[in-house]
């Protein structure tokens, strides 16, 4: 699929403010199954923006705004192309050991968020027992939107799993957060996937539409047989469903915090009022060609 | 004013000026011979030998260098010692009791009565030199602090600090020369921290200067550096401020005209020299022209109180 | 002064067995370096040390050299930094080998940083397991990729150092985060040598005062700045955090700027201070607070001891930042086992200081092993420093290693287990003036700029309860200066020859007054 995505974000301030430092992490990246074929910024304020990878490969736009301002406009477009990516592998549990698996995995199956041991997780643990890390994953995706409700609002940026199991409720943030702990605790590597979803029908109804950053997972699923290469597959436990065409990755993380989309830091006491808007378009000409 | 007082407070100034400098140099060498020359070889030598020189005392051979420091200290027939000067500035101060302020009368006897009796208060110990000259430094800051603040800036006063700062630039000239590492030898590799610390400049160069602590910089500092109180050529302009005012007629005085010169001089010096230059011969002039101006000054307004075949060298 | 009960007080010292005491043979004879020492110290007596311990206890005071304890009421008071009165000497021999071991150990610290975020070749050769890299709390994702200006990572190291029964020197841990405790260092010498000058009397010690001026040049070395004279800062998370005292007296030392983080701001990737005169640049910051406060857009953003954008600076290669961000990878105590490979690895040398015994308890079998011996040994959490958490077996009660076992099954990588050490012991001033033997370790701090220098000695921490081996000053440590005797003959005593010229004798009052003439007076005749 082709899309065109506008990705704009509006501060205004109540006052005026300086040294608003940001930084971005918006831009498609390229991978096996996706291209990014255009990219523009534009900061108001203008400002100089530099980029450089950071350590997950993630594109990184970095800007400041020295002097005296009032408001702050981020508008980002890009370009990118998807495709659906191959089958999954179904390898078995013990392949999880094989050497090439941990080399693969790294840190990605070290259980960060979960030290101090999350309580009350034993129930959806055990239920992850199924006959292949696969299985496994296949059944997260129907489990978590089966326990808990989607509903924004009740949680925030720097919620934790244990906020979600209180509240019963969160947005993909949260969804994603918990699914890590439990595949890694199941000895399968789990990363964290910021990007952008095209949730519109499958009749293909819009070719324009406004959407949300989401957020998404990547298991390293081990290869079927003898010596063959553990394979990142995308898993939306929010949508249930694996990552496909519709999903335009940005970059992954341990977590949240590795691959926010905005950071930032001002100087001043004036608070801030945040409007953003992420609008997705079709390119394709089977999709312009309106029903 | 008489011309005997004035003698006299100047050379009070001087004696108050001389005990400080020699408690400062018997610190600093107190604490630096203790230990072992530094990782990096000393540009600098500043050690019993120099300072004995630098009392113009070199023949004085004590057998045991702690004998030799405590002897600077509270010995009170040594000419150099910190007491000896304290005494002496206590007999001119007791000559112009009128003059100064009862206050400052008061600060200079309790500081005679506090050194002389030393010996009660263990400063006859080892690690006596460096308490007893602790004592001294803060007894000297609190009199010259005190006579700031209690006399008439008259003509008294203008005397009183000619000498103390007559007195100041010629003990930093005499210790420059003593320790400033004999020409020929390799001056950057050292540091002069034990220099700065005997005139206490050491923060003072700090914050003024970025280069290391190595012989020539600090050398430069304390002969050029304007803005800290105690360099030779802050001193120089002080002395020219002190003079002017004090001179009834500074436009045909001679020492005024002298000092101008000097501190011309010392600000020419300053910025022709090339970095690296030889300091040795500019402190032995400049120290040689401000035994003139002693003795100008000696001829001007003490009316022929000093004979003058004084001026002396070696 | 010396009274006959006073020099048999000395005289039955006796070392503790089986620990070595430095300054005494087992039997109490002194060791030939310590005899003069010794001597000395009979003659100042319980008396003369008394004496002398209420001056030290004076210039503290008066200088501010204090440590805040809080009383049993709750109620806090200052009380002077407990400086031991009986210095530890170590012979020029010793020294070197020491210095030797350290240089090599901070050498192999700084190429282990730089690799770990770069190409990880360590890794890569299998010598040091990812899991344990990635693991550690320290390592900065922040700052990888990033190379520091000139190559140097460990600009201030001091890895602290104990002596076995058996004489050797071990390393027991790594510090090349912000280590502390050299400002201690000089206020001790510059404390001894104002108290107990005597003491020096027989020696020819090393002196420790330059070390900010190494650090100064240090920093000056790797700043990156085209002018010869780069802006270098310390900078403090503020006069709260417990040794600002130390921030102020190296700033002040050193000469440069004591900043706090109001006080910087970064601007189109270059790191400034706010002065009077407007933004001035800065090429180099000696910080004194930890990676997670450092910057908030990077590390905890909840951090306001931060500077926002410092390593955008930093990646820009426009300030150079010691230590380095990230450095704490390398003295994490797990990685901590790792060094002597390090050694091996980077340097092709053999590690000259040896590590102490230590179990990674990620592999059962350790696990196993270390857990059935719990009693015997100390287990110390990963990532902590300060002797946090620390567990001594061998003085731990039964429920606190029961307490410890059930925690080691949980979590077995957050802990290492090492041998109980045998630490050294040096005789010590206890309340009642009497010596005793205590045990001591030896911090020794080296600056890396151009090279590696590191100051004579050390900062000695003696743990002043009898038979502990807890030495940190938070958990009631005291410290001793640390004398490192100059080789060589008596020749080089005389200091080198005074100038030639000498400026003459000091001019004295010249009374005026009538001088009588005694030449006759003559006639001339032609």
């Amino acid at each position: 699929m082709h899309f065109a995505i506008r990705y704009l974000t509006e501060y205004v301030y109540g006052g005026s403010v300086t040294d608003n430092l940001n930084a971005l992490r918006v831009r498609p990246a390229t991978t096996t199954s996706q291209r990014c074929d255009e990219f523009h910024t534009r900061i108001d304020p203008e400002a100089r923006v530099s980029r450089y990878l950071d350590y997950f490969g993630t594109e990184v736009l970095e800007f400041g705004v020295p002097t005296e301002h009032e408001r702050l406009t981020i508008d980002v477009r890009a370009r990118v192309t998807t495709s659906d990516p191959p089958d999954p592998p179904e390898g078995t549990w013990e392949d999880l050991q094989a050497e090439g698996y941990l080399d693969a995995a790294g840190e990605f199956a070290l259980s960060w968020q979960d030290q101090p041991r999350i309580e009350g997780l034993g129930e959806l643990e055990d239920a992850l027992r199924k006959e292949s890390p696969l299985e496994a994953v296949a059944l997260l995706c129907e489990l978590i939107p089966d326990r808990f409700e989607y509903r924004p609002g009740v949680t925030y940026v720097g919620s934790s799993v244990s906020d979600l199991l209180l509240a019963g409720a969160g947005v993909c943030q949260d969804f994603v957060h918990l699914s890590l702990v439990l595949l890694r605790r199941h000895g399968i590597a789990a990363r964290y996937v910021s990007g952008y979803l095209w949730a519109a029908p499958q009749d293909g109804g819009a070719d324009s539409m406004e959407v949300d950053t989401h957020a998404w997972l990547e298991a390293l699923l081990p290869g079927e047989g003898e010596g063959a290469e553990p394979v990142w597959v995308g898993v939306d436990p929010t949508n249930r469903r694996f990552a496909g065409e519709t999903h335009v990755k940005v970059g992954h993380g341990r977590f949240y915090a590795d691959v926010p989309p905005v950071k930032g830091l001002y100087m001043g006491h004036a608070a801030s009022q945040l409007t953003a808007a992420v609008t997705m378009s079709r390119l394709d000409p089977q999709a312009s060609a309106r029903a | 004013m008489l011309a005997r007082i004035a003698h006299e407070l100047y050379w009070l100034g001087r004696n108050l000026a001389r005990a400080e400098f020699t408690a400062r140099a018997v610190e600093a060498v107190f604490q630096a011979e203790l230990q072992a020359a530094s990782d990096r070889a000393p540009g600098v030598s500043f050690g019993s030998e120099g300072l004995l020189a630098m009392l113009g005392d070199p023949e004085a051979q004590e057998a045991r260098r702690d004998a030799m420091l405590g002897n600077l200290t509270l010995d009170a027939r040594r000419p150099g010692s910190m007491l000896a000067s304290v005494e002496r500035a206590h007999e001119e101060a007791r000559t112009v009791r009128d003059v100064i302020s009862v206050e400052m009368w008061e600060a200079i006897n309790t500081t005679v009565l506090g050194l002389r009796g030393g010996e009660q208060l263990g400063w006859t110990a080892p690690s006596g030199p460096h308490l007893a000259a602790q004592y001294v430094r803060q007894r000297m800051a609190l009199i010259w602090g005190v006579a700031g603040r209690t006399m008439l800036r008259d003509e008294a006063k203008c005397f009183l600090d000619a000498g103390g700062l007559i007195e100041v630039s010629d003990m930093v000239l005499r210790m420059l020369r003593v320790a400033m590492p004999p020409a020929g030898s390799t001056p950057s590799d050292g540091h002069a921290l034990i220099l700065l610390r005997a005139v206490g400049g050491f923060h003072a160069y700090l914050r003024a200067v970025t280069a290391p602590p190595n012989a020539q910089p600090v050398a430069r500092f304390l002969l050029f550096e304007r803005a800290y109180p105690d360099s030779v050529a802050a001193c120089v302009d002080s002395l020219h401020d002190v003079f002017s005012s004090a001179d009834a007629s500074p436009r045909n005085s001679k020492p005024v005209l002298r000092v101008s010169r000097l501190a011309a001089d010392l600000d020419f010096q300053r910025r022709a020299l090339p970095d690296g230059a030889e300091l040795a011969e500019i402190c032995e002039r400049t120290q040689h022209e401000l035994a003139r101006i002693d003795l100008d000054v000696a001829e001007r307004y003490f009316a022929g109180a000093a004979p003058a075949h004084a001026l002396q060298g070696r | 002064m010396s009274s006959p009960s006073i020099a048999a007080e000395v005289s039955t010292y006796r070392p503790k067995a089986p620990f070595l005491d430095e300054l005494f043979e087992l039997d109490g004879t002194p060791r030939p370096v310590a005899e003069p020492l010794v001597r000395e110290l009979r003659r100042l007596g319980v008396e003369g040390l008394e004496a002398a311990g209420a001056r030290r206890d004076a210039v503290f005071l008066q200088q501010g050299i204090t440590f805040e304890t809080s009383g049993e009421s709750g109620s806090s008071h200052e009380r002077p930094f407990p400086l031991d009165l009986v210095p530890r000497v170590l012979s020029g021999q010793e020294w070197r080998e020491i210095k030797q071991g350290l240089a090599q150990r901070i050498r192999a610290l700084n190429h282990f940083v730089d690799d770990v975020y770069h190409a990880r070749e360590i890794v890569r050769e299998g010598l040091v397991p990812w899991r344990l890299v990635a693991g550690c709390r320290q390592f900065a994702r922040a700052v990888h990729g990033i190379r520091a200006p000139g190559g140097v990572y460990t600009h201030v190291a001091g890895c602290d150092l104990v002596r076995h029964s058996d004489g050797t020197w071990k390393v027991i841990e790594d510090n090349v985060r912000v280590p502390s405790g050299i400002s201690y260092v000089l206020e001790n010498r510059a404390a001894m040598a104002r108290v107990v000058p005597e003491l020096f009397a027989a020696y020819r010690v090393r002196p420790v005062d330059h070390y900010p001026q190494l650090l100064l040049g240090a920093m000056r070395a790797v700043a990156p700045s085209a002018e010869s004279e780069a802006t270098v800062v310390v900078w403090t998370p503020g006069p709260a955090n417990g040794a600002y005292f130390e921030h102020a007296f190296l700033a002040r030392q050193m000469g440069v700027e004591l900043v706090e983080a109001s006080d910087l701001v970064v601007r189109d990737d270059v790191l400034y201070m706010r002065t009077t005169r407007g933004l001035e640049r800065v090429h180099a910051v000696y910080r004194r607070l930890d990676d997670d406060f450092s910057d908030p857009l990077e590390f905890r953003p909840d951090s306001l001891l931060g500077v926002p954008g410092l390593v955008r600076a930093y990646r820009a290669g426009s300030v150079a930042i010691a230590n380095a961000l990230g450095t704490g990878v390398a003295d994490d105590k797990a990685i901590y086992c790792f060094v002597p490979e390090m050694i091996r690895f980077y340097l092709g040398e053999e590690p000259i200081l040896e590590n102490v015994k230590t179990y990674l308890m990620h592999d059962p079998e350790v696990l196993e092993h270390v857990l059935a011996r719990l009693d015997q040994l100390v287990v110390k959490p990963t990532g902590e420093s300060g002797g946090r958490g620390v567990m001594i077996g061998p003085h731990a009660g039964e429920a606190e290693i029961a307490r410890m076992r059930l925690r080691l099954q949980a979590e077995p990588e957050r802990w290492i287990a090492q041998d109980l050490v045998r630490l050294s012991t040096v005789p010590t001033v206890d309340e009642d003036g009497r010596l005793v033997p205590r045990h001591v370790d030896l911090r020794p701090f080296a600056v890396f700029g151009e090279r590696i220098d590191i100051v004579p000695g050390g900062l000695t921490r003696v743990a002043l309860e009898e038979g502990s081996m807890i030495v940190n000053s938070s958990r009631g440590g005291g410290s001793k200066d640390t004398w490192v005797l100059e080789d060589g003959d008596d020749a080089d005593r005389a200091g080198p020859p005074v100038a030639d010229t000498l400026p003459p004798a000091l001019p004295d009052l010249r009374y005026g007054g009538w001088t009588g003439q005694q030449q006759q007076q003559q006639q001339v005749l032609f």
